[in-house]
C-alpha cells in the first residue's frame, strides 16, 4: 500500500470532514433541544449559500434577487463578507422557522414535524431551482486553493483550504462552547434541552431559547454550505448528498452529542474518500452508500451512537 | 361492498363523477392524453403504498419512489432481457419490488418513527447513484428503452388508439383490483393488527400481534404496490431512467399520500386527483405569466415540489389528518390501552 497516497487521501478527506462535522453539529443542536431531525437543514443551508452568491454577484449581473440585495451598502461584497451575510440570513431564517412553523407544533405527533421539515425541503429546493436555475454555479473558495498553496507533509499535500475549514470549525466550536457554558442564554438552552417542562417552571422562556438554537444551527449550516459550494459547485440539490453524510455522522456520534457530531463527521468524511478508493466495487459516485449503511447499522445496533445518551423505554 | 355503506351524499356525487370521467375520458381523448390519464391512474399505486406503510402501519416512508423504480427496472429486465410475456414480467417485477421492500422493512423492525423517516430519505437520495452504478439494469445515465410493446390483441383493434385504450383499461383494472385488495387487507384481521401496531405496539404484542411478521409483511405489500405502479409505467411508456426517480419525486409521493389523507384509502385517490388538478392549474397559470416577482411565483406554482411542499406545511396546521381525514384535532387519545381494547373487536375504526 502506498503510504503517501493514503496520507494524501486522508488530507483530502479532512476537508469534507469539516463540512460534515459542522452540518452534523447543526442537526445535533436541533435534535438535542427540540427532539426532531431537521430534514430541511441542508436546503436551508443551500438557500443561505445562494444568498452569499447573490451578494458576491452584486446588482448589475442579472442574478435573481440581486436587485433587492443590491440595495445593501457596498454590494458586491468580497467572499468573507458575503459569507457573513449568508450566515446572518441563515440565522434569521432559522429563527423564523422555529417561531412560525415549529413552535406551534409543540404537542403535535412526530409525523407532523416530519411533514413540516419535508415540506420545507421541497419548498426551498424548488424555489432555489426556480430562481437560480438547476445548473451548477461557480462559487469562489473561502481559502486559497491554487496549486502550491499547501503544506508538504511526508510528500502529501495538506491544502490551506482544508486547514482554513478546520480553523473555521474550531473557532465556531469555541464560540458555541462559550455561548453554551458561559452565558445566561446558554444555560437556559441547556436547561431546556435536558427537561423542557422543568425549565419552563423555572421561568425560562423555552420557545425563545429554542429559537436561538435554531438560529445557531442554521448559521452553522450556512457556513457549511459556503465552504462546500466551491467544491461541489452551488446548485439547488447540492446539500442533499451532504445531508446524508451529515446525518450519518450525527447518528454515528450520537444524535444528541456535539462531540459525537465532530468525531462522526471526521469518520464519515474519511470513509467517503477511503472506502471507494480501496474498494473498487463501490466507486466514487457511490461514496454515499457506505454512509447510509453506517447510519442504518448504528441505528440498528446501537441507537445511541458513540457518545449519545441511551434511551430507556418504559412500558 | 362495505366500502360504500353509510357514506355522505357528497361522496356518492364525487364517486359518480369519477366513474363518469373514467368512462368518458377514453372515448373523447386522443392517444397522448389517454396515456397521460393512464399514468395518473397508475400513480395511485405508489401513493397507496405509502398510505399502507405510513398511514396504517405508522412507518414513515420517504423513499417509495425507489420501489417504483425497482418495479419499473425489474419489469423492463424481465420483459426484455428474459423475453417473458408481459403479465408474467409485471408480476415478477412487482415481486422484486416487494422483496426489496422487505429488505428495507427489516431495519424498520428496530428503527422507528423519525429515524425510519431518516433512513428512507437516505435510501431515496442514494438510489440515483446506485442505479447509475449498474447500467446493465438501469441503462445508466441515459436510461433504457424497452423493446417489447404492450399492444392490444388483434380482436381489440390494431390502431394506435386501440392500443392506448387497451392499456388504459388494463391500468384501470389493475388499480381497481389493487385498491380492492388493499381495502380488504386493512379491514381484515391483519389490518386491525397493522393499526394496533401503529397505535401502540406493546399493547398490540400483548394481544398476540406478531410484530415482526406484521411489520415486514406491511412493508412488503406496501413496496409491492409501489413496484406495481412502476411496472405499469413501463407498460405505458417503454422507457425508463433513473432520472425520473429523484428524491423530490419520492417526497412528492409521500406528500400526496399525506395531503390526501393517511389511513383512508380514498385519501390516496383524492391526493392523486389533487396532484393532477394542481399541476393542470399551475401550468395554465404559468402560461399566463406575469412580470417581475408575479411571474416567478406563477412559475413556481407549476412545480409539483413547490405546491406539495407548501401543501405539506399548510395542511399540517389546518388538516392534521389530510383532506379526507377532515378537520379534526390531532390524535390525542392514540396509544391508550383502553381505546385499543374498545376498538379491538370493531370492524370500522376511525383510524
Amino acid at each position: 500500500m502506498d503510504l503517501v497516497l493514503l496520507l494524501q487521501r486522508i488530507f483530502d478527506a479532512l476537508f469534507n470532514s469539516a463540512i460534515y462535522s459542522s452540518l452534523a453539529l447543526a442537526l445535533v443542536i436541533i435534535y438535542r433541544s427540540t427532539g426532531l431531525l431537521n430534514f430541511a437543514q441542508g436546503e436551508m443551508a443551500t438557500l443561505a449559500g445562494y444568498i452569499a452568491f447573490v451578494l458576491l454577484a452584486g446588482p448589475s449581473r442579472g442574478v435573481y434577487g440581486s436587485g433587492v440585495l443590491g440595495l445593501l451598502p457596498g454590494v458586491p461584497y468580497p467572499v468573507a463578507l458575503a459569507v457573513v451575510g449568508a450566515v446572518v440570513f441563515g440565522m434569521l431564517s432559522g429563527a423564523a422557522t422555529e417561531r412560525v412553523l415549529i413552535r406551534p407544533l409543540r404537542d403535535a405527533p412526530e409525523m407532523a414535524l416530519v411533514n413540516v421539515t419535508i415540506g420545507m425541503l421541497l419548498l426551498i429546493n424548488s424555489m432555489t431551482a426556480q430562481w437560480w436555475g438547476t445548473g451548477p454555479r461557480f462559487f469562489p473558495p473561502l481559502f486559497p486553493t491554487g496549486p502550491g498553496e499547501n503544506f508538504d507533509i511526508f510528500g502529501a499535500r495538506l491544502r490551506y483550504n482544508t486547514i482554513g475549514a478546520w480553523m473555521t470549525l474550531l473557532v465556531l466550536l469555541v464560540v458555541l462552547a462559550v455561548l453554551l457554558q458561559r452565558t445566561r442564554a446558554g444555560l437556559a438552552f441547556r436547561a431546556v434541552s435536558i427537561d423542557r417542562t422543568s425549565a419552563e417552571l423555572n421561568g425560562i422562556r423555552a420557545g425563545r431559547t429554542l429559537m436561538y438554537g435554531w438560529a445557531l444551527a442554521a448559521g452553522l449550516g450556512a457556513v457549511a454550505a459556503s465552504m462546500s459550494a466551491n467544491i461541489v459547485l452551488l446548485e439547488p440539490s447540492m446539500m442533499l448528498r451532504v445531508l446524508v453524510f451529515a446525518f450519518a455522522a450525527a447518528t454515528l456520534g450520537g444524535l444528541d452529542s456535539p462531540k459525537g457530531a465532530l468525531v462522526g463527521g471526521v469518520i464519515i468524511g474519511l470513509s467517503q474518500t477511503l472506502i471507494p478508493a480501496y474498494v473498487p466495487f463501490i466507486g466514487f459516485e457511490l461514496g454515499v452508500l457506505p454512509a447510509l449503511l453506517v447510519m442504518v447499522a448504528v441505528l440498528l445496533v446501537r441507537p445511541a451512537g458513540l457518545f449519545g445518551t441511551r434511551r430507556i423505554e418504559r412500558v | 361492498m362495505r366500502a360504500l355503506r353509510g357514506r355522505s351524499p357528497w361522496v356518492w356525487v364525487a364517486g359518480a363523477l369519477l366513474v363518469f370521467w373514467l368512462i368518458w375520458a377514453p372515448m373523447t381523448s386522443d392517444t397522448t392524453d389517454l396515456r397521460r390519464y393512464s399514468q395518473v391512474i397508475v400513480s395511485v399505486l405508489a401513493v397507496l403504498g405509502v398510505n399502507l406503510a405510513t398511514g396504517y402501519g405508522g412507518m414513515i416512508s420517504l423513499g417509495h419512489g425507489v420501489f417504483v423504480a425497482v418495479g419499473a427496472f425489474a419489469t423492463a429486465y424481465f420483459v426484455d432481457d428474459m423475453s417473458m410475456p408481459w403479465v408474467l414480467a409485471i408480476v415478477l417485477g412487482t415481486l422484486v419490488a416487494g422483496v426489496s421492500g422487505t429488505i428495507v422493512g427489516l431495519p424498520a423492525l428496530r428503527i422507528r418513527g423519525i429515524h425510519l423517516a431518516l433512513v428512507t430519505l437516505g435510501l431515496a437520495i442514494v438510489f440515483q447513484p446506485l442505479a447509475k452504478r449498474f447500467p446493465s439494469l438501469s441503462g445508466g445515465v441515459s436510461g433504457r428503452a424497452v423493446e417489447a410493446r404492450f399492444d392490444a390483441p388483434s380482436w381489440f383493434g390494431d390502431t394506435r388508439y386501440a392500443d392506448a385504450v387497451w392499456r388504459y383499461i388494463w391500468c384501470l383494472v389493475v388499480v381497481v383490483v389493487a385498491i380492492a385488495i388493499t381495502w380488504n387487507l386493512v379491514n381484515s384481521r391483519a389490518g386491525r393488527a397493522i393499526r394496533a401496531m401503529r397505535d401502540n405496539d406493546t399493547a398490540a404484542a400483548i394481544y398476540g400481534v406478531d410484530l415482526v411478521r406484521t411489520r415486514v409483511a406491511t412493508f412488503m405489500v406496501s413496496a409491492s404496490l409501489a413496484g406495481l405502479g412502476g411496472a405499469m409505467q413501463i407498460v405505458l411508456v417503454p422507457f425508463t431512467s433513473q432520472e425520473t426517480y429523484t428524491v423530490q419525486e419520492s417526497l412528492v409521493i409521500y406528500a400526496t399520500a399525506v395531503i390526501g389523507g393517511l389511513g383512508t384509502i380514498w385519501g390516496s385517490v383524492v391526493g392523486v386527483a389533487l396532484r393532477e388538478i394542481v399541476s393542470f392549474v399551475g401550468t395554465q397559470l404559468s402560461e399566463v405569466g406575469g412580470f417581475g416577482p408575479v411571474g416567478h411565483v406563477l412559475a413556481l406554482l407549476d412545480t409539483d415540489a413547490f405546491v406539495f411542499g407548501l401543501g405539506l406545511v399548510v395542511l399540517t396546521f389546518l388538516f392534521p389528518r389530510g383532506l379526507v381525514g377532515g378537520r379534526r384535532s390531532g390524535p390525542r387519545n392514540r396509544g391508550r390501552l383502553a381505546g385499543l381494547v374498545a376498538r379491538r373487536y370493531r370492524d370500522r375504526t376511525t383510524v
